[in-house]
């Protein structure tokens, strides 16, 4: 997969992996906004990396639900230095959005399913900007939404 | 840091390119927040293609495979063999129509599938064009090189026939 350089538009390879034990020492409040540890046992975390290299740019907590064929996001932040105007990388959370697509087609095929429950201000943004469906209290990508969004992060 | 906090620093814009911020549910929104989603799901399965259900099919069977060969364990089970019958089972094809469509004979596809011979270029090449370029030639011929190289390493017999033919081997080894 590949993210963009903010400014340039050059295109640099990355790749996703479960977080391990040793990551939890650099996965801190001030640099990736929250605290991961509470989510380790209690859900799949996923780190975004470039290739050979070890530097998190993103981190990703993911719940199989497998009796509902469906993965649900519960928190996604890239690193603070990719987030706002001064963001050096763009679409690290897209390209961890169609991971999380692409576990539930490898887990679920055409019924796989991915949603979250969106702060209600984010909903129609997170729907215009990733064409998520709206469930109500929930979003969801499932058929060719989901799959569009897998071939747009990863081709 | 709290969602209220990144919020005051970045504007909606800014926030939905770089985070998903979820919210709790009381009890009672999740029991109707579970009920939404599960209508909104059949209306979504329901709008769904026999094309788009073959992509995601297809898209499974790729994913399956790409992960495959990026793990560097080997497999016994997940051979070119074994990822051919489940092309053909995917496709809901008899082995007999399948084999047509590639212009092969219905004996070759099975002696492909029953691991009795490697598939040539050409048939992974027509693999590939069947598959309208969803599963690339070079992942069919990964999957047969991975199979080859662990039969390869692992052939003490051959090493042991080869033997006699090498001479002034190296007196340094730095394996």
């Amino acid at each position: 997969m590949k993210i963009t350089v903010a400014g340039t538009g050059e295109r640099k390879s990355a790749s996703i992996r479960p977080v391990e034990n040793e990551d939890f020492k650099v996965l801190t409040i001030k640099r990736y906004f929250f605290s991961w540890k509470h989510w380790k046992g209690k859900a799949e975390l996923y780190k975004l990396c470039l290739d050979d290299e070890d530097d998190i740019l993103g981190i990703m907590a993911l719940t199989n639900i497998p009796g509902d064929k469906r993965i649900e996001i519960k928190l996604l932040a890239s690193s603070k230095e990719n987030v706002g105007s001064k963001k050096i990388y763009d679409g690290i959370a897209g390209c961890l959005i169609a991971y999380a697509c692409r576990e539930s087609v490898k887990r679920y095929a055409g019924e796989g399913c991915v949603s979250l429950i969106p702060k209600t201000e984010l909903k129609p943004k997170y729907m215009a900007k990733y064409g998520m469906l709206d469930a109500g209290w929930q979003l969801f990508l499932e058929g060719k939404p989901l799959i569009q969004l897998i071939l747009n992060y990863l081709p | 840091m709290s969602n209220k906090v990144i919020s005051g620093n970045y504007n909606p814009e800014e926030i939905t390119a770089s985070f998903i911020l979820t919210k709790r549910l009381t009890p009672k929104q999740k029991e109707e927040a579970g009920r939404q989603l599960k209508e909104a799901r059949a209306r979504a399965q329901s709008a769904m293609t026999d094309n788009d259900r073959l992509a995601l099919k297809l898209m499974q069977f790729r994913i399956r495979i790409e992960d495959y060969l990026g793990n560097e364990n080997f497999n016994p089970k997940l051979t070119f063999s074994h990822f051919l019958k489940e092309y053909v089972n995917l496709l809901e094809k008899k082995r007999k129509h399948f084999a047509e469509e590639i212009d092969i004979d219905e004996t070759e596809l099975s002696q492909l599938i029953n691991r009795h011979r490697f598939p040539s270029e050409n048939i992974i090449v027509r693999l590939e064009i069947h598959s309208n370029n969803s599963i690339p030639a070079v992942t069919w011929f990964k999957l047969v090189e991975k199979e080859r190289e662990h039969a390869l390493q692992n052939n003490k017999a051959l090493r042991q026939q080869q033997r006699k033919y090498v001479t002034n081997k190296l007196p340094v080894h730095i394996g």
